[in-house]
């Protein structure tokens, strides 16, 4: 192998999509050939960076695009065509026809060939798990455990304990963005005042990994921007978040109230910030409380 | 969920579902039920919404694919036989429409990631690109550049080729399911994600 097609392999391989001789021969060639491995650390280099330049999903579009789809989906209605009894292309008046023979079958089926002592045939539940096979002590019958999950619908006042604990509980569900930003919206609405909430929201600020669940914690917070605890936190958030779009409603809410202790916190800001309209934004703030630019 | 004593746990939200619990699910919306529909769409929208968004770069795009895509799904799971996963079957409707998508860009040339607003220019890629760099100044403005290299090289690559790159370097998945998305060969996936994966060297090696 060459190095011009060992190189043209580089990428398949750290994906992993070369065959196992297609591998070897790039690795053979890689160990008497200097150029191609640094050309490897090279294109490893690059996996990295494309790595970092991932769109992230924001929660607040993803809450968005359920909500819309919801609505739709319910507008449109059940979907009546459902299951392959509908593939088939007879006639309507055939139907009832299909569905009594069926019936027949079914039920002569069952007498002739349903083993004394079986259970009632047993639906898959609709959110199971196999976890133990056993082979029965009889041939051809065996035991299976079948883990269960069961689905319930709560519903009930916003404002009632176990509710409001289900939603505190979802605003730090780490799995689904879409579903903290909406759970923080209904506690936002709905209790908006509460130190418990309040702490939710602190907390989804200060580590929730999507953006769009921060600032929908920021919109939350806008109540309690005089709070000692909030205003602490989102001085730490302004100056740690990598979302400008955070800073910016960070700095709306610290300087709602012009406290010369924040004067330090922004020019901290000034110092280490290079979002043009971050900075904009924070000087601004700085000259209404005619404090300096920058620390001397 | 409420335990025996009122208590409320931490089980809300959606988890991934296993190979039985997704057949149920599809059985039972194909019966009609709206909660186990909407269960199936939690269970996968978070990577329809970040497919769109990764191959359209814009969010309103990418809510326009998530909508007409599960719309589809939603109307048409009954003719679902299970003689592909639900995962290829619905990925070969949300690919078809960013191809098509994709497709119609290239006629009408690329949109362009920067808009005007009442403050000025804004990159709307922008900020996504810097929650990625951590904070770092220095790196966050590599990012920036390198992300604008990066959208440069994409609007240069076939529709075809972007989406398997996009499949395999951000989806993670493998050329053999790509292939069945795409409705072509493993093979042909290796060479589109080949081609993809040289013009992405040739356009950002300097870079790095």
């Amino acid at each position: 192998m060459n190095c011009e097609l060992a190189n043209g392999q580089l990428s398949l391989m750290l994906y992993g999509e070369l065959s196992f001789e297609e591998e070897e021969l790039v690795q053979q060639h890689l160990d008497g050939c200097e150029a191609c491995r640094a050309e490897l650390v090279s294109v490893k280099a690059l996996h990295r960076a494309l790595d970092d330049t991932e769109a992230e999903m924001d929660g607040a579009v993803l809450a968005d695009c359920r909500r819309t789809l919801r609505v739709t989906v319910a507008a449109i209605g059940p979907q009546e065509k459902n299951g392959w009894f509908h593939g088939l292309t007879w006639g309507a008046f055939l139907k009832p026809l299909g569905a009594f023979a069926l019936i027949t079958v079914g039920f002569f089926g069952a007498r002739f060939t349903t083993a004394v002592g079986d259970p009632p045939q047993a639906s898959i539940p609709m959110a199971s798990r196999v976890r133990y096979v056993e082979p029965g002590m009889e041939s051809g019958r065996v035991q299976i455990v079948v883990e269960e999950t069961s689905q319930r619908t709560l519903s009930g006042e916003t404002a009632s304990e176990p509710i409001r604990r289900l939603l505190l509980a979802a605003a730090r569900d780490s799995s689904d963005a879409g579903l903290r930003v909406e759970s923080m919206d209904i506690l936002r609405a709905s209790a908006g005042g509460s130190a418990e909430v309040r702490k939710a929201l602190i907390f989804a600020l200060q580590h929730d990994p999507n953006s769009g669940v921060r600032l929908k914690a920021l919109d939350g917070l806008k109540g309690s921007a005089g709070d000692p605890e909030t205003r602490h936190a989102l001085s730490q958030v302004l100056l740690a978040d990598d979302n400008p779009g955070v800073r910016t409603q960070a700095i709306d809410l610290l300087t709602q109230k012009k406290e010369p202790s924040m004067v330090g916190v922004l020019q901290e800001l000034m110092r280490k910030e290079d979002n043009g309209y971050v900075r904009l934004k924070c000087q601004k703030a700085l000259h209404e409380m005619n404090a300096s630019v920058e620390t001397f | 969920m409420l335990t025996g004593n009122g208590e409320a746990v931490a089980t809300l939200g959606t988890k991934a579902v296993t190979g039985l619990d997704e057949a149920a699910l599809i059985r039972a919306a194909q019966g009609g039920d709206q909660y186990a529909f909407e269960q199936l769409v939690q269970a996968y929208d978070q990577s329809v919404l970040r497919l769109a968004l990764n191959l359209l770069r814009s969010p309103e795009d990418a809510s326009d694919i998530y909508q007409e895509a599960f719309l589809r799904v939603y109307r048409n799971l009954h003719t679902f036989r299970f003689d592909c996963t639900f995962h290829t079957w619905l990925y070969r409707i949300v690919t078809n429409l960013c191809l098509d998508h994709l497709r119609k860009r290239k006629v009408r040339r690329e949109e362009p990631t920067v808009v005007e607003t009442s403050e000025g220019p804004v990159d709307r890629m922008e900020v996504v690109q810097e929650q990625r760099a951590e904070g770092d100044p220095a790196r966050k403005l590599l990012s920036r550049q390198l992300g604008s290299r990066i959208d440069r090289v994409l609007t240069d690559m076939t529709p075809r080729e972007r989406m398997v790159f996009e499949m395999r370097h951000y989806q993670g998945m493998r050329l053999r399911a790509i292939g069945d998305v795409l409705g072509t060969t493993e093979e042909a996936a290796k060479n589109c994600l080949f081609r993809a994966t040289q013009k992405m060297r040739a356009a950002l090696g300097d870079f790095v």
